[in-house]
Formats: C-alpha cells, structure tokens, sequence
C-alpha cells in the first residue's frame, strides 16, 4: 500500500507555510491599527482556517495508512499527549510557584504548538524504530 | 506469535516489497510481521492464508507452538 507521504506532506506544509504567512499578516495589521473593532475577531481567526484544512489532511493522510501505519501514528499520538500534558501541568505549576513567567494563552500558544509538533515527531521517530 | 512468512515468500521469490503490494500494505508492515515484532490483525491474518493458500494455522502459531 502506498500511503503517499508526500502528496500529504506536501499539502500539510503548504497550509502550515498560508497559516504562518496569514498570522504574521493579521499580525502587522494589528499593530499598525488597520483592522477595525468589528473585524478583529474574523481578523484573529483567519490564520486558524488553513489548521482546519490541515487536520482534515491528516485525517485522509490515516485513512491512506495500513494498519501498522496507524498503530504506529496512535503511539506517536499518545506520546505527544503525554508529553505536553506533563509539560502544560509542569509549566503551570511552576507558574504559580513564580519560579517561571506566568504568560497567558494568548503569548504563549505558539510555544505550545512546537511542544506538540516536536513530541509527534519525536514520538514517531521512537515508534517506527520500535517496528523496524 | 511466530510465523513462516519469509519462508512462504522465499519460495515464491518474493521481495518484502512484492508482498507487501500483494497484500496491499507498507514493506514496514511485511517486515515487522516477518521479524514477530508485530502480529497482523485477523483480516490482515486471512489476507495472507488466501494469498499463500495454506490455512492461518499453518502459516501462524502461539509462541512455542509446533508450526505447521
């Protein structure tokens, strides 16, 4: 079975590259006061269209997938979980210890996002080398 | 579980990769069989009998049981 990585990698890093492009747009429209009050949500919530698009992809992606395939990606997913729930629970712990900057959702999310990609791939990478 | 994949696909002169597009999954998958690092599902299980056409029992067994 080809599960044609690429066509998905390719359009999943096309709507991850609109989705940065929107955000720094909205972004520099915000700071230089273009958007107006009654825009600023739509405005706020472009960027998160493309995510929609992307999450759609992979949900085809793992239909393409056979059944070791999609073990490996549950696994994978697992992991990812894991990991940023001990992170957020460590994170906002320390937080209120005022051991570490307590920065709402709203500075932070971006960080958030990089724990979640970087666990996924990480916890890719420990299971395929598991069912080698 | 142990299986006797490679031997079935040995004397057919089958590659990793002819089997596994035979059965319609990745190599990944036929490798990971072949090696009991992991075990097929029942349909994947009968898949494989009718493509070699043996009974599962003769082509799978328990760990420590005799194989067929």
């Amino acid at each position: 079975m080809e599960c044609s990585p690429n066509r998905y990698s390719r359009r999943s890093l096309l709507l991850v590259l609109i989705c940065a492009a929107l955000a720094i747009l909205v972004g520099f429209a915000r700071r230089e006061g273009l958007i107006p009050p009654s825009l600023r949500w739509a405005a706020a919530l472009l960027p998160v269209v493309p995510m929609v698009g992307y999450f759609i992809g992979l949900s085809q992606w793992l239909k393409t997938m056979d059944e070791l395939q999609r073990l490996i990606q549950l696994e994978a997913l697992f992991i990812q979980f894991g990991v940023t729930a001990i992170a957020v629970m460590a994170y906002g712990l320390l937080a209120k210890f005022e051991v570490v900057p307590n920065t709402g959702i709203g500075d932070s999310w971006h960080w958030w996002w990089m724990v979640l990609f970087f666990s996924w791939s990480f916890g890719q990478l420990l299971v395929r080398r598991k069912y080698r | 579980m142990t299986n006797r994949l490679r031997v079935l696909r040995a004397e057919r002169a089958w590659s990793q990769a002819d089997l596994a597009q035979r059965l319609q999954v990745s190599r990944q998958t036929v490798n990971a069989i072949e090696t009991g690092k992991y075990d097929p599902s029942l349909p994947l299980a009968f898949a494989i009998a009718q493509l070699f056409g043996q009974p599962i029992e003769a082509i799978f067994s328990p760990n420590g049981g005799s194989q067929a």
